[in-house]
């Protein structure tokens, strides 16, 4: 962790947050607005999956998820901003806040549980189901861990600033 | 109206909501508001961009069916936001961006009943493949008005940052 955190402490982003007032609130809304779009856009082909909005076609939805992917990469780059440039204690703040950490392991594993679906026979599945179909119920597993861990995203994202709450809660 | 607002932030709720230690508290109804506002917009972004033109493959008529999940994503934010608001009311009554937020908000909420109305209310003509006119004006305004409000509403934590913006 140390060594990440001179790693990008060398970047100097702190530098460039301190003397730009505007640089992080600029960067929150941004974060808002990714992840708008990825809930909106990959979170909604999860819910069809799992049979809300029975009449739209899922293979169709699937065509607003660049969308969500756009939304996923305007929060990987604020996300380092706010690692990298955080200038209240500095990049190790963040790496060793708990809440950033159980966080990182659940995009981590949003990340796999989209690789499971594109990779297995499940993604096709899935495009073949009819506009008012039932999703099979692979498919439907791998929606919910999607909706489970994105949301999950959202709660311990939140905590980070309050990471001393979820120690406490821990008995840590 | 000063009394009003320190009653309520004597209130239980509003107690436990801002003092509380436990994880329940101001941290989860903080979330709450978070997952709430990425429904409510998500969800309207995704429609709103179908009736701008992209994806067109989806069919537009029965996107209407995705309506109550955005009032609930409102409704989320609606009591989660009631709790934030009364735990810090006074300070919060002075912000004049935590006002700019809830006036987008109830105009976030106007352009997704214009968009019922004045789109999915056309079922024929939605059946038939086409959009009913103006409806790219209001899939803009109703993606503008709740930007507006993810703006407004982040720059709440920013008074400082916002005074010295206008020139105060």
């Amino acid at each position: 962790m140390e060594v990440l955190s001179d790693l990008l402490t060398k970047t100097n982003l702190v530098v460039f947050v301190n003397d730009n007032d505007w640089v992080w609130p600029a960067c929150e809304m941004l974060h808002f607005v990714g992840m708008s779009l990825l809930i909106g856009t990959v979170g909604l082909v999860d819910l069809r999956i799992l049979g809300v909005g029975k009449g739209l076609p899922i293979a169709r939805l699937e065509k607003l998820i660049p969308w969500g992917v756009a939304g996923f990469a305007m929060n990987a780059v604020t996300g380092f901003m706010f690692v990298a440039g955080n200038p209240v204690g500095g990049p190790i703040e963040y790496l060793m806040n708990m809440s950033l950490q159980i966080k990182m392991l659940l995009v981590l594993i949003a990340g796999i549980n989209l690789l499971a679906f594109y990779l297995t026979p499940i993604a096709r599945g899935v495009e073949s189901v009819e506009p008012s179909g039932d999703a099979a119920r692979g498919a439907k597993i791998v929606a919910a861990v999607s909706l489970v861990t994105w949301f999950g995203v959202i709660f311990f994202g939140r905590l980070i600033m309050y990471n001393d709450t979820l120690l406490y809660a821990l008995g840590l | 109206m000063t009394e009003m607002l320190t009653w309520l932030e004597g209130t239980t709720i509003a107690t436990f909501v801002r003092e509380s230690s436990s994880l329940l508290a101001y941290t989860t109804v903080l979330s709450l508001h978070a997952m709430g506002l990425a429904i409510v917009v998500g969800i309207n972004t995704a429609i709103s961009l179908r009736l701008l033109g992209f994806a067109p493959g989806i069919p537009v008529a029965p996107l209407i069916k995705l309506f109550p999940l955005m009032y609930l994503g409102f409704t989320i934010n609606a009591i989660s936001g009631v709790g934030l608001f009364m735990a810090r009311a006074n300070e919060m009554i002075g912000n004049s961006m935590f006002i700019a937020k809830i006036v987008f908000v109830l105009l976030g909420v106007v352009s997704i009943e214009l968009l019922r109305t004045n789109v999915f209310s056309h079922g024929v003509v939605l059946e038939s493949g086409s959009l009913p006119p103006r409806t790219k004006l209001f899939a803009t305004l109703s993606i503008v008005c709740w930007a507006l409000a993810i703006i407004s509403g982040r720059l709440t934590s920013y008074p400082y940052f916002v005074a010295s913006l206008l020139g105060l």
